[in-house]
């Protein structure tokens, strides 16, 4: 027994641990900061780099912006307001009691100017082709700067959703990515295995963590160890949590697009009928009632119908679940049944689903669809080369009406936008040009380059102990900003 | 001279592991350039910051480039998040290493005495009961034990945090989750490598002489048997090291499989070949210890030799 007296100690160890690790859960607790539960830790947050969904999220908390979107998606001031002096000049005046940047130093114009004379200057940033338009920024006075354009724009102020940088810090290259200072509502604190957060106005500390794995989100939110999860997680652990009284569920809608996209220079998918067959072949009723979230809806457009463009009508029945008609379209564009055609998605497992679904949905209109799940960077490497036949995928956040344009403009193909499908249309870049959203949104209802799905419903989970917060329609995390722990 | 001949084959592999990465990541779909700039990005900016990064030049004259930084220790840098990579491995590495080491602990904690137990009662009651429980552990998976341990030790009976690297004790549920696979495996070869040579002459010879059990299992069964023991120490070890990503992914362990995957599936090419080079040295470096082991454990691979 040498090797007992070994395992006997080891197991001591392991109970001593246990009991240090008790210790500081409530030590933890106690401090009263608030846990959130992320399943993607944000990658960048320097806003003039950051791309991803969750350095957005926490980049409008930190930072400010001289523009906003209203709930109906039109441009609307947070720090500045302005005036379109010409179609190629923009004034924005600063808001005279705006916060100053979290290291105490006043934001002014020259701020504003140096962000986006900084952006036109990095050669690795995503963003800078978004203002490659910008001629000259012109500091007026401390309160008013002045942009003038190359050529006329008239979304140019919707564009400027950059958080505003010291421009002492740009010009010393401080690091914004690790270690962000804004003026918003949060200051950083700091960023190891997480991500520390503390509003200004009261001091509420706010982490963030990031739990890939759903399951364990829920069971740390069940043993406390987390404060509050938001979306990323499948409808039935959603309904799970539903039903734990220590929990608090908020579904609200979702303005987030999921779409089949579909490639046009596929002499099948060409034909309208084939494109009608197969959105009369899914059944998006079904699916949001038995595979997603409360507060999930059908979507005919990109833009959702709150948004300033999409108010005049939605007419939900052009995609009606109907098989026999799918199965009599696809007969009327001689196609020979059952027509085979290739789905790629992800390996995410609710995208699996959903592909599944539809799979079986369409079997019954006489399409055999074939699945192939690949990992995100080989799918969406081929979405982008066109090397798919159908794709599903999700836009998110998308405000501005721009996106048609960028979606479904002939001269959109990538790289100089996100035509991937390659539609050609000239009636419809005639309208895009002419920016008559009604007849545009009409042509693409009718012509379907999208087989439009459903705006996913958003929620939130929180602990009881958690007030003063909602989910967003688009996911962001801005009631991080008022959001309160009730002792 | 045994070590010489040893390091100069591993420089061998590690050469060859570099070259084929550095070739896989260009063979695989997707450019850092559009990762880095999106898709909006004119032909123009594309171009120029493929010539910023060099990769405009031929492959062979890429990979000497990347080589020579290497040889300064410039791991380079993030495409995404634009930290040094060699940071990303400073915090990353050792946390695999912790848990590793961890999890090997408790796998030959259990796994050995559990193998002799059974070694020694073969065909008994208790014999069957540990290959039972060895089988059932090893039939197990991590995406199944991890929550079920969560759900037990976290969520039914609070003793241990759920997941995440705040507490020391956050290291207790993945180490369990990976040692106890890491057992059962030990067990079966402990018990299997240890009957083959109870019933070995020398053994008999040391009975006869009047040993005790405990000196005749301990001082001559046991060391006898340990080459093929330390042989899957050392195979499980270099897996370990390599990161497990599906334990690391559950118990939201920053560890380098989790890393590497992540990197993988972001395409951050720098990050990716960077862990490869450090799985590829850590297997490396327990295949030396291995056979240093081989030739403490039996004065015949010493003669050989």
């Amino acid at each position: 027994m040498k090797a007992l007296k070994v395992l006997a100690q080891f197991c001591l160890i392991l109970l001593m641990l246990s009991t240090g690790s008790c210790t500081q859960q409530n030590s933890s607790t106690s401090s009263h900061e608030i846990v959130f539960a992320i399943g993607q830790m944000p990658l960048n947050l320097d806003p003039r780099y950051a791309t991803d969904a969750a350095s957005e999220r926490v980049n409008r908390l930190v930072y400010q912006s001289l523009v906003d979107f209203d709930t109906q998606s039109k441009p609307v001031a947070s720090l500045s307001t302005w005036v379109e002096l010409s179609p190629t000049v923009f004034r924005f005046a600063l808001n005279k009691n705006r916060a100053s940047f979290h290291n105490q130093m006043p934001l002014t114009a020259n701020d504003v100017k140096a962000t986006y004379d900084s952006l036109a200057t990095l050669k690795d940033s995503p963003n800078t082709a978004e203002f490659a338009n910008i001629k000259n920024i012109t500091v007026i006075d401390n309160d008013t700067v002045e942009f003038q354009l190359n050529q006329a724009d008239k979304h140019f102020s919707a564009k400027l959703i950059i958080g505003i940088l010291p421009a002492k810090l740009i010009a010393e290259s401080y690091d914004f990515s690790h270690s962000p200072m804004g003026n918003g509502p949060l200051k950083f604190i700091a960023w190891q295995n997480k991500l520390t957060l503390q509003r200004v106005n009261d001091g509420q500390r706010i982490s963030l963590i990031e739990v890939k794995d759903p399951t364990v989100r829920v069971l740390k939110l069940l043993h406390g160890e987390v404060d509050l999860l938001q979306g990323e997680l499948p409808p039935e652990l959603v309904k799970y949590l539903q039903t734990k009284p220590d929990v608090i569920v908020k579904t609200g809608i979702g303005a987030n697009f999921s779409y089949l996209g579909l490639n046009f220079q596929d002499p099948v998918l060409q034909k309208l009928k084939v494109r009608q067959a197969i959105s009369h072949a899914i059944d998006r009723k079904q699916i949001i009632a038995k595979a997603m979230i409360q507060h999930s809806r059908e979507a005919d457009m990109i833009l959702p119908p709150e948004h300033y463009t999409n108010q005049l009508h939605a007419d939900l029945t052009l995609n009606d679940y109907n098989p026999v008609l799918a199965k009599q379209l696809l007969q009327e564009a001689g196609v020979k049944l059952p027509l085979k055609l290739v789905y790629k998605t992800s390996t995410d497992a609710q995208r699996v689903r959903f592909a599944t679904i539809l799979q079986a949905q369409m079997a019954k209109a006489g399409i055999d669809l074939e699945i192939r799940s690949l990992d995100w960077g080989t799918f969406f490497e081929d979405v982008k080369q066109g090397n798919f036949q159908l794709y599903g995928l999700t836009w998110v956040g998308i405000k501005t009406p721009e996106i048609y344009l960028k979606a479904f403009g002939t001269h959109s193909v990538p790289p100089n936008g996100f035509n991937r499908g390659r539609y050609a249309d000239a009636e419809l870049d005639k309208q895009l040009a002419e920016e008559n959203w009604q007849a545009a949104t009409t042509r693409i209802r009718q012509q379907l380059p999208y087989v439009p799905l459903w705006y996913e419903g958003q929620f939130a989970a929180m602990s009881k102990s958690i007030t003063n917060y909602n989910a967003k329609p688009d996911g962001n995390w801005d009631d991080l900003g008022t959001i309160s722990y009730a002792h | 001279m045994f070590l010489i001949k040893k390091l100069s084959s591993f420089a061998t592999v590690i050469f060859g592991v570099l070259l084929l990465t550095f070739l896989l990541i260009h063979l695989v779909p997707g450019d850092p350039v559009e990762v880095m700039l999106g898709e909006s990005a004119s032909s123009a900016d594309r171009n120029q910051l493929r010539a910023d990064l060099g990769l405009d030049q031929p492959l062979i004259q890429q990979f000497g480039a990347y080589l020579a930084k290497l040889s300064q220790g410039d791991l380079g840098k993030s495409i995404h998040t634009k930290t040094p990579i060699i940071e990303m491995m400073k915090t990353r590495y050792p946390a695999t290493v912790k848990l590793a080491l961890l999890s090997l602990i408790i796998g030959i904690a259990l796994g050995v005495p559990m193998g002799v137990y059974a070694a020694l009662k073969v065909n008994h009651w208790q014999d069957i009961v540990v290959t039972l429980v060895s089988v059932r552990l090893s039939a197990m998976p991590a995406f199944w034990l991890g929550p079920m341990l969560m759900l037990i030790f976290a969520v039914w009976l609070g003793w241990l945090p759920v997941s995440g690297m705040e507490s020391g004790a956050s290291i207790i549920l993945p180490a369990l989750t990976l040692g106890f696979g890491l057992s059962a495996i030990l067990t079966r070869m402990t018990r299997t490598s240890l009957l083959e040579v109870l019933n070995d002459d020398y053994i008999r010879t040391a009975r006869a002489k009047g040993l005790t059990e405990q000196a005749v299992i301990l001082r001559h069964a046991l060391r006898a048997a340990l080459l093929p023991i330390i042989t899957i120490v050392g195979l499980q070890m270099g897996s370990l090291l390599a990161g497990t990503v599906i334990t690391e992914t559950i118990f939201s362990w920053d560890g380098i499989g989790r890393l590497l995957v992540e990197s993988i599936e972001k395409r951050d090419y720098p990050v990716t070949q960077a862990c490869v080079l450090i799985v590829a040295l850590s297997y490396v470096l327990v295949n030396l210890v291995t056979d240093v082991l081989y030739r403490f454990a039996d004065p015949r691979v010493r003669v050989s030799a």
